[in-house]
């Protein structure tokens, strides 16, 4: 049998394996809930839409107030209607009153049309008329340019990276859990012997890291898809093509990420023979990752910025900082390629180096391996 | 024919096997012994390539083994290893697939070992709920259930109840019978005994004795005929003193252990036993593989 035979029997084996495990299923339903949750819950409960305020009159004289607030909340990025049983403020005797303190920005609104309402009435008593009055009120506006364009969905691309990212750290350290039980799992059975028995070490690896990863990838694709139907579907994001192609390379960073850490987990976890000991050697590497992810905030708060251009270029975090930036529209193509490059080629020189350790202390039981111990045991 | 042809391998400064060499013939079943630490393990780790050998090789009928001609051997390792979580038949599927074997005839091949070992009503159950005999035959229907042209067992008989032994040697001679060489460890020496024609020792990681067991056993009394007699009513064997050079090595409820010099013919001791009662036993004695195995290791 050949060695793309047995990588295959091998990989097909942890799919239908891991795949119908309870928890396995139980995993992708919950986070199937959850991210369409997350992608329709902030329309259904209001939260990133405009602010809406209600404001009820009281004092018939401070109606045209009222009035003007209705038409400045426009600018205010805010919704006013007047009355309602539970309004906001109240404008009574000369002022505002609220159950409880209101809101700045309804605050800001307010005074705004008071400004507004008591300077045209003056302009009117100084003799200007109803035109001039008005003109003198509405100046033209600032005109607003900036050095780079404006990205106008900016703020539920910025939902989308954040998830983007979410999930794929998720996806990395959850897989990479997975790769490294598999590996003790098997070394703990002791049925890796009778699997080396028939096949290489390094094949056994491959087919690990290969099932899991389509494994992985399945799921991802899946919780992709009904995230960003969902949030099209409520109108929380505007999938249009640039958000399929940044959904498309967060899928690639993953496929490139998880190769990374699958090598480095499977090695690690080859050095020790009982789940107990697994947390001890798999600690560092979780600890990467989650600097990754701590990072990739950072770096999608200033996708343009030093911290983001230099993260791209280092392997273990560039599969969560590159992914955010892509999804902001702040990755040239350049960029992306030449990160996917760094990061694959370092991959590349990860994997026969973690084959060998895996290959040197997958048979050796007993306590901790050394790393050095492992390397010199590798028949290469 | 399977050849380990001068297999050496070393951990650091420890010396697991040095020039080991012996067959095990097609139809035969080799007894691999040794105290433990000889390198019965290493050596059967090396035949399966689980191990490399620092020296020599493993040849199956004339050609070097690789991992092609090892996909037809049939390996039951020391350390028993089954995925816990899976399912008996998709496990023997599973390993049948890595031998090389089509998805139709491993599954025939699964079910038939199944039926085979009395694990039907286990077939969809998953191996940690088995008991620990059922498990074992779950091992062994692995190291089978691709039709091995050879095999190697570490240990077969270890942990196993008088009945598993029984099925374990049952399907063992079947396989010798088939033409299979069957080559499996033992600490169980009278099994050993019992049912391989052939016998190799080892001791620190050294071939201190090899052969047919039949052989090394009529070898092993060196010359000297020994007899154990018993004749009605003699306690003392006083009537010994009519045969000369008959010499009383052991007396016990079993009956008289009598050594007789090289060349004389046991039938003058049968002949003056008789003339002093009734003989209800008479045998020529062979040295057990134990003391053989003792004499060899102590050498």
């Amino acid at each position: 049998m050949s060695g793309r035979d047995s990588v295959r029997l091998v990989a097909r084996r942890e799919i239908v394996e891991r795949g119908t495990e309870k928890a396995f299923v139980v995993s992708t339903i919950v986070s199937l809930v959850v991210i369409a949750c997350v992608a329709v819950l902030p329309n259904l409960l209001g939260i990133g839409g405009k602010d809406e305020y209600t404001v009820a009159v009281v004092d018939r004289s401070m109606q045209p107030i009222a009035d003007a607030a209705v038409r400045a909340a426009d600018a205010f990025d805010a919704d006013v209607t007047l009355g309602g049983d539970d309004p906001d403020a109240t404008l009574a005797g000369g002022g505002v009153r609220a159950q409880e303190k209101p809101d700045d920005k309804l605050v800001e609104i307010l005074q705004a049309a008071n400004a507004r309402v008591r300077s045209a009435a003056a302009l009117r008593d100084a003799g200007l008329g109803d035109r001039e009055a008005a003109d003198a009120l509405s100046p033209p506006a600032l005109r607003v340019t900036t050095v780079e364009p404006v990205n106008e969905a900016a703020e539920e691309r910025g939902g989308f990276a954040f998830i983007a990212v979410l999930l794929l750290y998720g996806q990395l350290i959850g897989m990479g859990y997975f790769v490294a039980m598999g590996v003790v799992e098997e070394k703990s059975s002791r049925v890796v012997e009778l699997l080396l028995s028939t096949l290489r070490p390094r094949h056994l690896l491959t087919g690990k890291i290969v099932g899991l990863g389509l494994l992985g990838l399945g799921q991802l694709l899946l919780l992709g898809v009904v995230g960003l139907a969902a949030a099209g579907v409520s109108g929380a994001l505007d999938v249009d093509g640039d958000v399929l192609v940044a959904a498309g390379l967060a899928l690639v960073w993953f496929t490139v990420g998880y190769a990374f850490y699958a090598a480095a987990f499977a090695c690690a976890a080859s050095l020790v023979s009982r789940q107990e000991d697994l947390q001890s050697v798999i600690s560092p590497l979780s600890i990467v990752l989650m600097v990754g992810f701590f990072v990739s905030f950072g770096v999608a708060a200033d996708p343009d910025g030093t911290l983001a251009k230099v993260t791209s270029y280092i392997p273990p975090v560039a599969p969560m900082t590159m992914p955010p930036r892509i999804a902001l529209g702040e990755a040239s193509t350049v960029e992306i390629v030449g990160a996917l490059a760094v990061t694959l080629g370092a991959t590349a020189l990860l994997v026969p180096l973690a084959a060998r350790i895996y290959s040197g202390a997958v048979l050796r039981t007993g306590g901790t391996i050394k790393l050095r111990d492992a390397w010199r045991a590798a028949q290469a | 024919m399977l050849e380990l042809d001068g297999l050496s391998r070393r951990y650091g400064d420890l010396v697991a096997l040095d020039d080991l060499t012996f067959a095990v013939a097609p139809g035969r079943m080799r007894g691999f012994v040794g105290p433990n630490g000889a390198g019965k393990t290493t050596a059967m780790r090396i035949v399966l390539g689980v191990l490399e050998p620092d020296a020599g090789r493993v040849r199956w009928n004339g050609a070097d083994v690789d991992a092609a001609i090892r996909a037809r051997f049939g390996y039951m390792p020391e350390e028993r290893g089954l995925y816990q979580k899976m399912r008996v038949r998709d496990q023997l599927v599973y390993f049948a697939r890595l031998h090389g074997m089509g998805a139709v005839g491993a599954a025939a091949a699964a079910d038939r070992w199944i039926e085979r070992l009395g694990l039907g009503d286990r077939a969809g159950d998953r191996v940690e709920a088995l008991s620990l005999g059922n498990q074992q035959r779950v091992q062994l229907a692995i190291a089978l259930v691709h039709a091995p042209e050879v095999l190697v067992l570490d240990e077969p008989f270890s942990g196993l109840d008088p009945v598993g032994v029984d099925v374990m040697s049952g399907v063992l001679r079947e396989r010798a019978d088939a033409g299979v060489p069957v080559m499996f460890s033992s600490h169980q020496l009278e099994l050993v005994e019992r049912l391989c024609e052939d016998v190799a020792i080892v001791n620190q990681g050294k071939l201190v004795a090899s052969g047919p067991v039949a052989e090394l056993r009529e070898r092993g009394r060196g010359g000297v005929e020994q007899v154990r007699v018993r004749v009605e009513g003699d306690g003392d064997g006083r009537w010994l003193a009519a045969v000369p050079g008959a010499e009383l090595a052991e007396t016990g409820p079993r009956g008289l252990l009598v050594r007789l010099p090289p060349g004389a013919h046991p039938d003058a001791l049968l002949d003056a036993a008789r003339a002093a009662g009734t003989v209800t036993h008479f045998s020529l004695e062979r040295p057990t593989l134990a003391e053989l195995f003792r004499a060899a290791v102590a050498a």
